[in-house]
């Protein structure tokens, strides 16, 4: 230990109004006013913590103050708001707020320290200087590129990189690239055709036509952005009605790959479709104030645009970063329907909050203006060009998702700073280049060298520490799992949760190339139910005058859930599918006179809805009879009325269903659907087990590691089990011999071929047999494989 | 300055500054570095066995007698207290109720709380109700809260290591109502599935969750699996073996293989129980329940809740008829939930293992939540007369005043804590225990601070709500 000698003198200097030097022992910061400071005012205001917005690492920022102006005046501790604040004998702002009171003689030696200019011991800092990101986008100047690697992306990498990662194999980079697009694997012929193909732009080439593939690279990325926007097909809040899927608009959004300003409009001041995301989620009884659906909403978009986190401060002051209560509820006030008070940890401080956006400096709301308009001229401010938070959160979040860590990470907490600025500036500042384009901006990744290289052997899950070294590897989704699980053993489920339009029908042909025959007639039927309250039931008829007997009377038919169509008392069709419309020619029970057409509709949840289009030749004329307003509609116990016409064939939650699986029984589909994929139908228990979340929050990543219990789930649980079963089933079908298939299988799960030791061991367990039994105990093992769940 | 002052200098600046914001990065979930350092609790017991009486139990009818009026045609159900007439227990000052009669004879093993009280959440729902018991937080929440089962499992770990840390027996998840609220509280919430539940429905199956697939002959089994790791010993990538992620799969499926072919995993299998003893618990699932839950513990099982199960307005969810219906869950839970304590105690587990009854709230003929509150009347057989039986019995929810019984795990023995109020309303007008201070008498049985606090976020998450539960230490011995 040492001392160091004390002053008394200086007292005097307490008196002058101008800071003169002072001899530097008179405070010594170090022994004296450090610890005070770090015992006092540390937890909150020092590392990344600035609650109130001030942060005192450093003399400049405890200078600079914070949202109450400055906290110390250098020289005069009386009029310095920290002394104020310390002394107070106010509870609501004295201050620290929690803890011991500071005593009186450290006071003195506070106040010692201000008035005789506030000394501080040069470079030292209390923790981590805390960093405020700016707004503004920022046009970067790429660094030289260095051995011909002049992507922009590797020009700014390669500037601070010792070691250049090596380049990826074509195989493990067409696996890798696939798997992030689509979420499914190479088949082995896509990847023999790769290899072979000797053009040197052919990983440029392939990057492209992947993501053409919409439904694919929609059925994928659905994932990533229902757990963003928070939306699933079950969950807490759907069993009131408190809840509302976006689902049919986000897959059409994704696979019209709208840009990404253009989303978020529709997001922030949505239609029907859209709403919701930001409606969030009503729950039944009385909620605490900090997830009412107006805070919801604050912290929803704030975390999902921005990578702000709000949670902290919709309850009092965040300590975190620099966001206030009245910040959180001013921007909860844009979407609330009624006048907000301010809640401070559950107990309202009788303040009302006033719309507003979070940056002034790029406009404002008008908060006299109608809700609908705020929303409007929120999601103007949001998408601003000079917002750079907005780009940089999106840039950052698809560099995760392609390169397996956040330039800033965790994802979301972009008050931190990225470990290079650079980089994400340039990134955020070309995705706004390029019209928010999600897919040119994910081809332009997918075009480094860097997201071409191969990916870093890290002995441990980085921290803050964390330096580039090369793409990290990805753990499979759950989704992904699966979709892959299915693509090799052809074992997808039958039917989808999800009511969207998957149809690979474009834009119908020019009018010349119709044949007249051929012409199909349009579908002009409605979708009908009864009106008033949606009834899970419902009974539908329809009277049908002909003249003559028709040689057929081409029916398509579907109902959201259920039906069942019988034609002057026979049953004719029915169905438990409504994504699965149901052909059927009723000519056999029609007759001339007058027929009676019911149909019984059930409705399992979520939406209702009937449609129908019957068509026939009466006479020689030909006739379309359509679900509209003319057919009688009723209720369970209710008496028959005209029946409610909801939407057009096409619009509504179902898309335009009976064009796409409904040609005539005589004429050949048009093509085999495509295999259903994880995302699109409900959670299960394997899933859950693997990671895909409840969604009742907002999800940006998932875990990286499996579990003992998830290993559980994949060594015995039935779901698994079951599909490896269905599936083996298939593979023994094709007549491939064990060691062709187990060839087969390494080309398609891991995208090379089994060294002799591996084909040895499962040829060890399969023998020569060719049964199901035995193909079940080669595909397992390849599953569990850390090579076939990591993406690399 | 001389060097070695500057040296001094340098360690205590150092001591000031930044070496400790390390410990705060985030990722995963690591324990709140708080500036105090946390003190655990001496543990009293190693083991805990949360018995659910799902649905609202009513204490009236339960453990807390109060006047008794038997059926009768036109009675005044403004009258009705209790719908059981009080009995004797093993202890001197507690009575409980008819139809309990083998959990009065172990009363003196444990302590009943009868003053446990719930917050007024406006119309009362039982997922909200259960939820806040089971994790200790209110929903919703902006962070998916831990249910109490997976503190244990994050805090203290497995006990025997190949045992799952936190086991859940009787709640299926799938096909019953409300099942999407039950699936938000069952989950280990921000800590990850690491520490999650063991989802056992139905106790006669539970042994298929650590047995090989249905079908599949165990030497199969270990034939797929050497396979396996063969595959991996022979992989051609060598370096990739020291990859976190990838040695973390490998590790996750050796301790599931381990579990699958460990001995431990007879405990999963309730035919192994001699008939005699199966037999006393045998009353259905929830007996079959806490006789897993006892082989569980003989095993070294940390946590392990048994249910009633919770089906919206079946078993103690009674809206209506519920006399009736009580008596018929009495029959069921009284013999199990009293050999479960006589076992636990033969076998010299009792004083290790904590067992709690508990329910997310009680019951009464009038009022529905407290007096005052807004919460709306849910009764199915509202009526101001006995009119038939369907009428008698506790038809609204009461969050006033709810026994809780605890046994074993270091608590008194034949002690009675807090009290009701004799006459309508039944409130707790002695010691009054709150949801958060449970918990905390709770975790301190098990050894774990109720300042216990992880990182969400960069936040504090704490054991109890803010870390303010407070122990009822006056329970402990």
């Amino acid at each position: 230990m040492f001392m160091h000698p004390k002053l008394s003198a200086f007292l005097t200097a307490t008196l002058l109004s101008t800071v003169i030097s002072l001899p530097s022992l008179a405070i010594d910061f170090v022994h004296e006013v450090a610890p005070i400071l770090k015992a006092h005012c540390s937890k909150c205001h020092t590392g990344e913590k600035k609650k109130g917005g001030l942060a005192m690492n450093t003399r400049a920022e405890l200078l600079k103050g914070g949202e109450n102006g400055k906290a110390v005046i250098p020289g005069n501790s009386a009029k310095s708001l920290m002394i104020e604040l310390i002394t107070s004998k106010d509870d609501e702002e004295w201050m620290p707020s929690k803890g011991d009171r500071v005593p009186a003689a450290e006071i003195a030696i506070l106040k010692k320290w201000i008035d005789s200019g506030m000394q501080w011991e040069p470079g030292f800092s209390f923790g981590e200087t805390s960093w405020e990101p700016p707004l503004k986008p920022r046009t970067v100047s790429l660094p030289p590129a260095k051995k011909n690697r002049n992507h922009p992306i590797d020009r700014l990498l390669d500037a601070n990189l010792k070691t250049i990662p090596a380049r990826t194999s074509d195989a493990m980079f067409l696996r890798r690239e696939t798997l992030d697009i689509t979420g499914l694997l190479p088949t082995p012929n896509a990847l023999s055709t790769f290899l072979k193909d000797s053009k040197p732009n052919k990983r440029k080439q392939v990057i492209a036509s992947l993501l053409k593939d919409d439904i694919a690279y929609a059925d994928h990325w659905l994932t990533m952005w229902n757990d963003l926007l928070r939306n699933d097909y079950t969950g807490t809040g759907f069993i009131t009605g408190g809840r509302k899927k976006i689902t049919p608009w986000l897959y059409k959004s994704l696979r019209e790959n709208k840009p990404y300003d253009q989303l978020a409009r529709e997001l922030l001041a949505p239609t029907k479709e859209s709403a919701g995301f930001i409606d969030g989620i009503k729950w039944r009884g009385t909620v605490n104030a900090s997830q009412s659906k107006d805070i919801q909403f604050a912290q929803n978009i704030s975390q999902v645009f921005l990578g702000i986190n709000m949670k902290c401060a919709s309850c009092h002051d965040s300590f975190i970063d620099r966001w206030t209560l009245e910040e959180a509820y001013n921007l909860a006030a844009v979407y609330s329907d009624t006048p907000l008070e301010l809640t401070r940890c559950d107990k309202p401080i009788g303040k009302m909050a006033t719309a507003k956006w979070l940056f002034p400096e790029l406009g404002d709301i008008d908060a006299a203006a109608p809700k609908a308009e705020r929303l409007k001229q929120l999601a103007g401010l949001m998408t601003h060009p000079d917002n750079g938070r907005f780009t940089r959160t999106i840039a950052n979040r698809l560099w995760h998702r392609l390169m397996g860590r956040g330039i800033v990470h965790p994802v979301d907490a972009m008050h931190t700073r990225p470990w290079n600025e650079e980089l994400l500036d340039y990134l955020a500042t070309r995705f706004a280049k390029d019209n928010y384009d999600i897919k040119t901006f994910i081809a332009f990744i997918m075009a480094s060298e860097a997201y071409q290289s191969q990916t870093v052997v890290l002995k441990e899950d980085p921290g803050s520490d964390y330096a580039y070294a090369g793409p990290v590897a990805k753990r499979m989704t759950a989704e992904q799992f699966l979709d892959t699980v299915w693509q090799i053993t052809k074992s997808n489920p039958t039917s989808m949760t999800a009511k969207i339009d998957r149809s690979e029908e474009k834009a119908p042909p020019p009018k010349a190339m119709k044949a007249p025959s051929q012409t199909p007639t349009p579908i002009s039927a409605k979708w009908i139910w009864p009106a008033g309250p949606t009834a899970n039931k419902a009974s539908f008829k329809k009277l049908l005058t002909l003249s003559s007997l028709p040689p057929t009377a081409l029916t398509k038919i579907t109902c959201d859930n259920a039906f069942t169509m019988t034609v002057n008392g026979k049953t004719v069709a029915s169905s438990k599918e409504w994504n699965k419309p149901v052909s059927c020619d009723i000519a056999a029970q029609l007759k001339t006179g007058i027929n009676t057409i019911e149909i019984e509709g059930e409705m399992f949840g979520g939406s209702a809805g009937l449609i129908c289009q019957i068509e026939f030749i009466d006479g020689k004329k030909k006739r379309v009879v359509i679900t509209d307003k003319t057919w009688l509609a009723r209720k369970p116990d209710e008496n028959w009325q005209a029946a409610a016409e909801l939407h057009s064939h096409g619009a509504g939650p179902w898309g335009a269903i009976l064009s796409s699986a409904t040609a005539a029984p005589s004429k050949p589909k048009q093509g085999p659907q495509r295999p259903i994929r994880a995302a699109l139908v409900k959670n299960d228990f394997l899933m859950r087990s693997l990671g895909r979340p409840h969604r009742d929050q907002v999800v940006t990543t998932r875990p990286a590691e499996l579990t003992t219990l998830q290993a559980i789930d994949l060594s015995n649980g039935s779901i698994l089990a079951d599909t490896i079963t269905r599936g083996a089933k298939h593979l023994a079908a094709t007549g491939k011999t064990n060691t062709e298939l187990i060839r087969w299988l390494y080309q398609y799960a891991l995208s090379r071929e089994p060294t002799a030791n591996e084909a040895a061991i499962l040829v060890g367990i399969a023998g020569t047999e060719q049964t199901a039994l035995v193909i079940e105990d080669v595909l397992w093992p390849i599953f569990m494989l850390p090579e076939f769940q990591i993406i690399r | 300055m001389t060097l070695e002052e500057q040296l001094a200098r340098r360690d205590f600046l150092k001591q000031l500054g930044a070496a400790s914001a390390a410990a705060l990065a985030c990722g995963g979930t690591s324990a709140w570095a708080n500036t105090e350092a946390i003190i655990q609790p001496k543990a009293t017991a190693d083991s805990c066995i949360l018995i659910w009486l799902a649905g609202g139990m009513a204490s009236p009818d339960t453990f807390d007698p109060k006047a008794y009026l038997p059926f009768e045609k036109g009675l005044e159900v403004k009258k009705i207290l209790s719908t059981f007439p009080a009995i004797d227990t093993s202890v001197d000052n507690i009575k409980i109720t008819q139809g309990m009669e083998n959990i009065a004879k172990v009363m003196d093993r444990g302590t009943l709380i009868r003053s446990a009280q719930q917050p007024d959440l406006g119309h009362i729902l039982h997922s909200r109700h259960q939820y806040h018991w089971h994790t200790g937080y209110v929903p919703p929440l902006t962070v998916a809260a831990p249910h109490i089962g997976a503190w244990m499992s994050r805090v203290l770990g497995p006990k025997n290591p190949v045992m799952p840390a936190f086991i859940n027996i009787g709640q299926r998840l799938e096909g019953v109502g409300e099942k999407e609220e039950l699936k938000a509280f069952t989950t280990a919430g921000f800590f990850g599935s690491e520490f999650g539940p063991m989802n056992l429905p139905y106790p006669e199956h539970a042994v298929q969750s650590v047995q090989p697939p249905k079908g599949m002959q165990p030497g199969r089994f270990s034939n797929r699996y050497k396979a396996y790791k063969e595959l991996i010993d022979q992989n051609p990538n060598r370096e990739l073996m020291s990859d976190f992620q990838q040695a973390s799969m490998i590790r996750a499926m050796d301790n599931a293989y381990r579990l699958l072919s460990a001995e431990e995993k007879k405990a999963f299998d309730l035919t192994l129980e001699p008939k005699e003893s199966y037999d006393k618990y045998n009353t259905g699932r929830f007996g079959q329940g806490c006789l897993l839950a006892r082989r569980l513990v003989e095993e070294g099982a940390r946590f392990i809740e048994v249910t009633t199960e919770y089906i919206p307005f079946k078993h103690w969810d009674t809206h209506e008829n519920g006399h009736t219906t009580v008596k018929r869950l009495k029959e069921e839970v009284d013999r199990p939930i009293a050999q479960l304590i006589l076992d636990l105690e033969e076998k010299g587990l009792l004083d290790r293992t904590l067992v709690i009854v508990a329910s997310e709230f009680s019951r009464d003929m009038m009022i529905e939540g407290v007096p005052g509150s807004k919460a709306k009347d849910q009764s199915r057989a509202k009526t101001e007369k006995l009119g038939e039986m369907k009428h008698y019995g506790l038809h609204r929810h009461f969050t006033g005043g709810t026994s809780v019984a605890m046994f074993g795990g270091g608590v008194k023995k034949g002690y009675l804590y807090g009290k009701t109020a004799d006459e309508r309303p039944l409130l707790a007008v002695e010691n009054p225990v709150s949801v958060e201070d449970l918990h905390a008498t709770i975790f301190t049985a098990m050894g774990i601070s109720p300042k216990t606090a992880y990182d969400v976020e960069k936040r504090p998450f704490f054991a109890t709500k803010d870390g303010t539960g407070k122990p009822v230490l006056d329970i402990f011995a």
